[in-house]
């Protein structure tokens, strides 16, 4: 060493990257050039660019800005009210009307066939309905306290199975080399297995409602929490752990007093973090008939009510934003 | 209690950490390891409770002889002191001062974090002897001063009476008044609980006013077994002879001119 330190012109100092770097990077282009190519990505910025030169005047058509122009139209008003055919209302109660609402009589034109003249003929009818005006936000808003509750229950789920796995793939704790290989295999599993796609199986084996997206959630949460549990286990400290092992405690009592504490704020900043995550995903899964606000939006969007589709992504977006909200909060608080 | 009986450790990657060690330490000892860092100081202590395994020799705790079945029954006569205090630095004073005593808590109350009375008036009882006060228990260790933490370390090792005090550098990450504070607590606290202290340290002026029997180490042999009083530049030469310590050679010096003044002081 003292020889080295005497001789500096002698001393190595390799350039920071060379040719291979290089023929690398040419490479990575290369594949990627292609990839564009086949994933329409020039398509996708000819559109574009038309529909910025739509916006700006510059370009007669796009197919871009008059589609989602044709939506947005049609979103708007959002439905706020709902209304009833009091016809249809079972044991219609006149004296005893829910809460803020009201029954008004609207005409509305019945086209019918007449057997005699043998012709469509257009009549004027009245009926009355019973309109409430915001019923169909508290309908909205009902279904999103579900979503809610999925992705809260999916959550608490996710926490309780993953902690088992956790202490069995941290490689410092677990008992041996099976457990430890099994539970991490079957945490890799559980990431792998995209929610959507299980609760579409889920749904056929636990039919329509809460119970699929519940579950869905639930593993693919389990996995991601028992990898990051896991993960902090193996990071934590050795020192107090150390300490604690040479007075002659257990690994449980090990684990709980010496690696918790330092984990702790860490746990929960992922179980936040998943518990977000999966009110967003829990409207996703209710796409496919996993309940919750996603089974009302996908219904309402089939049948092309696209005014309640505003009000439910409006309300979406606004619940989403709030719960962010309140978890930097929390946070904040707890670290 | 304890017996070192023809030890000898060498590590997986071939390193020898001790050589032929032939201790024997009589009860309520403080005895000193002073050893460069690197002697073999610290795999010495992990023996005593078993968190080294020696390749060769046996060693004895109390009248068990080590092994793997033993192991269990030594932790609960044996404590420990770190360098780093090893404290779980996010909790409290008082649940540090208690771990202390989770081999003898059940499973199921320790999960809970419940700890029985007796244990609880023991902490307060041992956080006020190591000179802090009520309102410390509830503070979070890494709010403390490095002394401060190293004297949760001290009342953390005697949660279980043990009967011997291991310290691996208990004063390296201190100044020097926080360090003959925390060795003349942990001194005095052994007196009183009769412990016997196995105690390593490289300051070779706490070596001498705080142990009753200064053992050097150097390359994993006991280069000398000595009084405090004894101990004299010859001696201090064998452990840093071999370093281009600064502090070593200071503290060689040292002794050669206290050497030179009590032989001038005994012509006089």
């Amino acid at each position: 060493m003292k020889e080295a330190a005497k001789n500096p012109e002698k001393w190595e100092l390799s350039p920071p990257y060379g040719v291979k770097t290089v023929l690398l990077v040419i490479a990575v282009f290369i594949f990627l050039s292609f990839s564009a190519r086949h994933s329409d990505i020039d398509k996708m910025f000819y559109m574009l660019g038309e529909a910025g030169g739509r916006i700006l005047g510059l370009t007669d058509s796009s197919q871009v800005v008059s589609g989602t122009g044709r939506v947005i139209d049609s979103m708007f008003p959002l439905r706020i009210s709902e209304e009833t055919p009091v016809a249809r209302i079972e044991n219609f109660d006149r004296d005893n009307l829910p809460f803020f609402s009201r029954v008004e009589t609207e005409t509305i034109e019945v086209s019918r066939f007449n057997v005699q003249s043998m012709q469509l003929e257009v009549t004027e009818q009245s009926r009355e309905i019973l309109v409430e005006p915001v019923g169909y936000v508290l309908y909205a808003m009902k279904k999103m306290v579900e979503t809610i509750e999925i992705a809260l229950w999916a959550t608490i789920f996710a926490i309780i199975i993953s902690i088992p796995l956790a202490y069995y793939s941290a490689s410092n704790y677990s008992p041996n080399r099976l457990t430890y290989g099994t539970s991490r295999s079957l945490v890799s599993f559980f990431r792998a297995v995209p929610e959507l796609i299980s609760a579409m199986f889920l749904v056929l084996a636990f039919g329509f409602g809460p119970i699929a997206g519940i579950l869905a959630l639930g593993i693919h949460s389990a996995g991601f929490l028992g990898k990051f549990y896991a993960e902090d286990i193996e990071n934590a400290d050795r020192g107090p752990q150390e300490a604690l092992q040479a007075i002659g405690a257990s690994k449980i009592k090990m684990l709980r007093y010496a690696v918790l504490p330092q984990v702790l704020p860490q746990y929960l900043a992922y179980s936040m973090y998943i518990m977000d995550r999966n009110v967003r995903m829990a409207t996703v899964v209710g796409i496919v008939g996993a309940g919750g606000i996603g089974q009302e939006l996908k219904g309402r969007y089939d049948m092309f009510d696209y005014g309640h589709v505003g009000t439910i992504l409006l309300l979406i977006f606004i619940t989403v934003l709030l719960l962010d909200q309140i978890a930097s909060r929390i946070r904040a608080r707890l670290i | 209690m304890i017996k070192f009986e023809q030890i000898e450790k060498q590590y997986p990657d071939g390193t020898i950490a001790l050589q032929n060690i032939d201790l024997s330490i009589p009860r309520g000892e403080f005895c000193v390891l002073l050893g460069h860092s690197g002697a073999g100081k610290s795999t010495l202590l992990r023996i005593v409770n078993g968190l080294v395994a020696p390749t060769k020799g046996r060693t004895v705790v109390d009248g068990i002889e080590l092994s793997k079945k033993t192991i269990p029954a030594a932790r609960r006569k044996v404590s420990m002191i770190h360098q780093d205090f090893n404290l779980v630095k996010r909790a409290s004073v008082a649940v540090n001062v208690m771990s202390g005593a989770l081999a003898h808590v059940p499973l199921l109350l320790s999960v809970l974090g419940w700890f029985p009375a007796h244990m609880r008036r023991k902490c307060c009882e041992l956080v006020a002897r190591v000179d802090l006060g009520e309102k410390h228990l509830y503070r979070r260790v890494d709010s403390l001063s490095g002394g401060q933490q190293q004297r949760v370390g001290i009342a953390r090792a005697l949660m279980l009476n043990p009967l011997v005090v291991l310290a691996d550098e208990p004063v390296a990450s201190l100044d020097p008044s926080a360090s003959h504070e925390v060795l003349s607590l942990l001194r005095s606290l052994a007196r009183e609980h009769d412990c016997t202290v196995l105690c390593s340290l490289h300051q070779v002026d706490l070596a001498r006013r705080f142990g009753d029997r200064i053992v050097g180490l150097e390359g994993g042999h006991i280069v000398f077994d000595l009084d405090p009083g004894k101990v004299d530049q010859k001696a201090l030469a064998l452990v840093y002879a071999n370093y281009d310590d600064p502090h070593g050679q200071e503290a060689i010096e040292a002794a050669r001119v206290e050497n030179l003044v009590d032989t001038g002081l005994k012509k006089i």
